[in-house]
């Protein structure tokens, strides 16, 4: 008999390895999923453990090897033209274009090609379906009698050795209306190393000098003349009618003249600031997020930091959130560390990992910042404007250590300022190709430390990982609970039973997507409050989704058709792809969110259904599907993050209203994400809650 | 699954009104310039150009813009040029699309009809209509047609501005024509598929075997088997299929010949009809050899490498040119190959022969785009019983949803952006591709379980 039962075994065919793996995964997806959450969370905090040290990764960028020739000569320009802008404030003249015109004669008399730029001033406002769309003829056509004008000054040195192809584009933001010192000072350095740059032999790429005119934000100043310079406008007779009221102001120059050097290599957006605590050592201050998340390459970000630290002596800083800095349980966190770091030390001398406690809270502090300002996905400075046509920039504000009408201060801090753009200019230079060398996708966790997309995906990976494995097994169980008790007879369709489920997940992704239409609509009406306008579009939201019910049948009328398993299969598979599309568009924004709606996903089961399992599992569920579906939903979730950053004094229900306005004026991604894939899965997540 | 005949006219109309919304944003939406709509061969874009040069009385070909038909030029050439102030631009092709659209859906949801009365009549012959009791039976016409006209790939090429709709159109003609034993019909049809896009001249095969065969039966086998069976003992009476005996010993797999050199002599009679009109709107530009160089050369040779969601643009602008005109050979005789195999192992079934030549064919093409899968995707469901058995469905959707929202995000890391390179858009062009085959593997082997089914059954 045994041999009999052996042969009849002989020919049944092994599964495959990678089928077993799967199906062992599958068969253990819960601990699976505890394990990998645990071990995503795990990986996000040990980021700044795991961060790099920056290095230079393009040779030809050589910062530093030539000694600056930026001199106290040059600083004496800089003096004067702060003080003839001081002047002109004294006597009250600012508000009109002396201070264009004044730029425009300098830069002339320094041998460069100048001229003004005038724009309009565009107010963000919703628009509808222009994401992404980076189609330039989608000008905007209004002309509505308010229109405000704003005066860019641009100057043009031709390189010597250039083939007039290249160029690289220096900008200082002031505010036209009301010159301050320190834009004066900014307008003043900016023009000692324009003028600087008129006389040496070595420059091969042009030099853009742009002086923008922020009265309307620094933004807008810089994009519409970045649109200006890529798409040729030709004006017509009305609009050069338009413009003759200001040509013979403008010392004859026709306001239409627009000139172009070659294509932009890099872009350096600098401003002198006044700082309001006092510190050891001038410092500066580096901005790189560009819209959606995007960052420079980080090449640009470490030359600007070698020459800055290694060369000036500046003292390099980049946001952080002041909050998490004196938080108690990252520091509790970042001694365990240290503490596990010792520990390990004294077992082998050779782990050590160099872990101090201030430091991690510090990289957390950073690296919090420069994930939140990547999710956001608004820049954080006009350098964003170039990033939309593959331009590196960065914005850095230099500070002082000292008051900026100390004249002695003035001039050395001017001239180390000027040497550092100097020696930047001067490494850009030598670029033979755009920068593609280093990282376009990391986190910087200090000004010197980052973390590459290699590692941070990581964590996120271990998050999202048991999303699908969840959604097989959920879908694999239905199948044999379902057809095991079932005769042969409707076997056929049962395998397509999900198709119900799936039909109502597509219905609910199309109540978001007229959700996050709504807004549009909503802002045409006029004099709305914020707080009226978000009552409106909860009213309005509410009902299309009582009507979507209506018409297309809500879940529970027939609630033998959709099993909640499935339901939650379909909801995570739907979850898995959108975050995945995010993780590639905003890559921060995926990461915030998965730690967010991955465990909501995981844990949710229906309220009213017996559990099965032990008691402690059951409280755990209990109480831990509610305060997840709060923070899950993403204006509470707000909410709470402002009212614990500011105080919950300002909070109100306007305020969202607000963030979702300010996000879709940015073209931000993750105002797309937060309506199509989060809002959905948490309004699934509430169903599969309430499923009878 | 059951649809009344109100709530299927409901949801077609639907689908139409839909469109029209879709049309007047179409400017907004700028489909027309996504490499995933609009193809070389395809753009309506190109059209337009293409009449601009015959109207100044050039050739269409100069400058390599156009690469369709001469024929379409005149049909949809003044239609692009029209235009109403305040209304997208190209609303008057779109609304032939819509149409077209429509007239596909009506076609495919004839065709099944006609397969599922076959199906019917070959069972009860078989003394196997149990089966279809048991299995469920989806009024696959209906199905086919909704899905074809629901499909968000159909929506796209509908409003996307692309001549791809006037293809289907014209395949599934030949389709509905073979089924329905128009010998006539199916050849106009398969020519002018043939030379609208060149590739549907495969579908020589199913058309041929549907006008001599008729429609999809279960394998011949079966009817012998079948035979052999009634004139043996009696069944035993716990059958679960209680089976009455028909008596009627028609040869059922019989090639009728007629019908087929029909269709061969009205193919004859149809591809000079079009050569003949070609060659009078090209008479002063080159003439018919211009032309052929210009739309099955320009297929053939790749000579457009712009990205796209296939496979060959990428191993074209790497392979050295040496080498060109091997790997040209190679890359098309991939769809030649799968032909024979396929048509022996399928030659019961042309209509779902014809369905995965043209899955295959839309896999293989130089220069695919969405409409070519929206084709199968509809005609997929004219085998919904047959494939209700399909492995991994759930995943085949979550795969075609994933790689049609992931393709326009790389295109955009990689083009705009300039953070990603051609291998991110590559990766969803291949994973495209292989979704595609997992698609046809799947399916080919559920009708073949169907067949292996129906024998089980039959002799158990």
């Amino acid at each position: 008999m045994p041999a009999e039962e052996d042969q009849t075994k002989q020919p049944r065919p092994r599964p495959r390895l990678i089928v077993l793996i799967a199906s062992y995964l599958v068969s253990h997806s819960s601990i699976f999923s505890v394990v990998c959450c645990i071990a995503g969370l795990i990986a996000i905090l040990l980021l700044p453990v795991l961060a790099k040290n920056t290095y230079i990764s393009e040779n030809a960028l050589m910062p530093g090897s030539a000694n600056p020739v930026f001199s106290g000569q040059d600083v004496s320009e800089a003096i004067r033209l702060v003080k003839d802008i001081t002047e002109m404030r004294k006597m009250g003249k600012t508000t009109g274009i002396e201070i264009q015109r004044l730029i425009v004669q300098r830069m002339a008399d320094v041998g460069g090609e100048a001229y003004y730029h005038k724009f309009q001033s565009q107010s963000n406002q919703f628009h509808p379906l222009r994401f992404f769309s980076c189609d330039s003829n989608l000008v905007l056509t209004k002309s509505g009698s308010n229109t405000s004008y704003g005066l860019n000054t641009v100057g043009i040195i031709h390189a010597p050795h250039g083939d007039g192809k290249e160029a690289i584009v220096l900008v200082t933001p002031y505010n036209g209306e009301n010159v301050e010192l320190n834009d004066a000072l900014s307008l003043g350095l900016g023009f000692s190393i324009f003028s600087h740059l008129s006389h040496v032999s070595w420059l091969a790429k042009d030099i853009v000098w742009l002086a923008a005119d922020a009265r309307y934000g620094e933004y807008s100043s810089v994009s519409a003349w970045l649109k200006d310079y890529h798409n040729p406008v030709f004006f017509s007779s009305e609009n050069v009618d338009a413009n003759m009221q200001n040509t013979n102001m403008l010392n004859g120059r026709n306001a239409d003249v627009f000139k172009r050097a070659g294509t932009m290599a890099a872009a350096l957006v600098f401003k002198i600031t006044e700082k309001m605590e006092r510190d050891s050592r001038d410092s500066l201050n580096i901005y790189a997020e560009a819209s959606n998340g995007q960052m420079p390459n980080l090449d640009l970000i470490n030359v600007v930091h070698y020459l800055a630290v290694h060369r000036q002596g500046f003292r390099v800083t980049i946001g952080k959130i002041v909050y998490l800095v004196n938080s108690a349980w990252l520091n509790l966190v970042g001694q365990i560390l240290e503490w596990s770091n010792k520990l390990a030390k004294s077992l082998n001398p050779k782990w050590n990992f160099g872990i101090l406690s201030a430091d991690y809270v510090e990289g957390v502090a950073t690296l919090a910042s420069s994930m939140y300002y990547q999710a956001l996905g608004v820049p954080t400075g006009s350098h964003g404007a170039f990033r939309d046509y593959q331009v590196d920039a960065i914005t850095f504000t230099f500070s002082p250590r000292f008051y900026l009408n100390n004249e002695n201060v003035q001039s050395s801090f001017l001239l180390r300022g000027g040497r550092l753009i100097e020696g930047t200019i001067r490494s850009v230079n030598n670029l033979l190709e755009k920068f593609h060398q280093s990282f376009f996708l990391y986190m910087m966790t200090a000004p010197n430390k980052f973390v590459s997309v290699g590692v941070y995906m990581i964590g996120f990976a271990l998050l999202a990982l048991p999303l699908p494995v969840v959604a097989a097994a959920l879908f694999l169980n239905q199948k044999a609970t379902g057809t095991a008790g079932i005769q042969e007879a409707k076997i056929a369709f049962q395998s397509w039973k999900w198709l119900h489920a799936a039909r109502v997940v597509l219905m609910i992704h199309l109540w978001a997507l007229i959700a996050s239409l709504m807004p549009y609509f909503i802002s045409q009406i006029s004099n709305l409050t914020a707080t009226e306008s978000m009552l409106l579009w909860v009213v309005g939201s509410i009902s299309i989704l009582l009507v979507l019910y209506m018409t297309l049948g809500s879940p529970y009328s027939r609630s033998g058709d959709v099993e909640w398993q499935t339901l939650k299969a379909v909801m995570i598979a739907s979850v898995t792809i959108g975050l995945g599309l995010m993780s590639i568009i905003n890559f921060a924004t995926a990461q915030i969110g998965a730690l967010l709606i991955v465990p909501l996903c995981l844990l949710v089961r229906p309220l009213k259904r017996h559990m099965q399992g032990a008691l402690s599992l059951r409280v755990l569920s209990l109480v831990c599907n509610p305060i997840l579906v709060v923070i899950g939903f993403p204006p509470a979730a707000l909410v709470l993050v402002k009212g614990f950053s500011e105080g919950f004094g300002g909070v109100s229900i306007g305020t969202v209203w607000e963030v979702a306005e300010f996000l879709w004026a940015w073209n931000s991604a993750t105002y797309l994400y937060v309506f199509l894939v989060h809002l959905p899965c948490w309004v699934l997540c509430i169903q599969i809650l309430f499923h009878p | 699954m059951a649809l009344t005949r109100r709530s299927y006219w409901a949801m077609a109309v639907g689908s139409l009104i839909f469109r029209l919304i879709l049309i007047c944003f179409s400017d907004d939406l700028n489909l027309g310039s996504r490499p995933e709509v609009a193809t070389p061969v395809t753009s309506l874009r190109r059209l337009a150009e293409g009449y601009w040069l015959k109207n100044s009385s050039m050739s269409p070909y100069s400058g390599s813009m156009y690469h369709g038909s001469p024929l379409l030029l005149p049909v949809l050439g003044p239609l692009t040029i029209k235009r109403v102030e305040g209304l997208p631009s190209h609303l008057f092709c779109s609304s032939i699309f819509i149409i077209i659209d429509f007239i596909t859906a009506m076609l495919i949801r004839a065709t099944g009809h006609k397969l599922m009365s076959t199906n019917h009549q070959s069972l009860q012959r078989l003394n196997l209509s149990c089966v279809q009791e048991t299995m469920g039976c989806t009024n696959v016409g209906d199905l086919a047609s909704l899905i074809f006209l629901w499909n968000p790939f159909t929506l796209i090429t509908c409003v996307g501005s692309s001549t791809s709709p006037i293809d289907n159109l014209m395949v599934v003609l030949a389709i509905y024509g073979a089924c329905s034993g128009l010998p006539s019909l199916a050849a106009f049809g398969w020519v002018v598929a043939t030379h609208l896009s060149l590739y549907p001249a495969i579908l020589v095969i199913p058309v041929i075997l549907l006008l001599g065969y008729g429609p999809d039966v279960p394998p011949s086998k079966l009817f012998l088997l079948g035979k052999s069976d009634d004139s043996g003992s009696d069944y035993p009476s716990d059958k679960t299929c209680s089976k009455q005996r028909s008596k009627e010993g028609s040869p059922v797999y019989l090639f009728s010949w007629r019908p087929a050199l029909c269709f061969i002599l009205w193919s004859l009679i149809w591809s000079s009809y079009i050569f003949f009109l070609s060659f009078i709107s090209l008479k002063e530009f080159g003439g018919l050899s211009e032309m052929m160089k210009k739309t099955h050369g320009f297929i053939l040779n790749v000579e457009d490498l712009s990205p796209n969601i296939g496979v060959f643009w990428y191993f074209f602008a790497e392979v050295f040119e040496f080498f060109r005109s091997f790997f040209l050979i190679v890359f098309h005789i991939n769809i030649l190959f799968m032909l024979v195999p396929l048509v022996i192992r399928l030659r019961h079934r042309p209509c779902f022969l014809a369905f995965v030549y043209i899955a295959i064919m839309s896999m293989l093409k130089s220069y695919p785009s969405v409409g070519d899968s929206a084709l199968y995707l509809g005609l997929l469901g004219l085998f919904a019983n047959e494939l209700a058995e399909m492995r991994f469905p759930f995943f085949l959707l979550c795969g075609y949803f994933g790689i049609s929202l992931l393709s326009p995000v790389m295109h955009n890391l990689w083009i705009w952006r300039g953070t990603g390179n051609a291998n991110f858009y590559f990766a969803t062009g291949i994973a495209y591709a292989s979704l595609q085959t997992v698609l046809i593997v799947e399916s080919v082997s559920t009708i073949l379980k169907h067949d292996r089914m129906l024998r089980n059954k039959l002799t158990a």
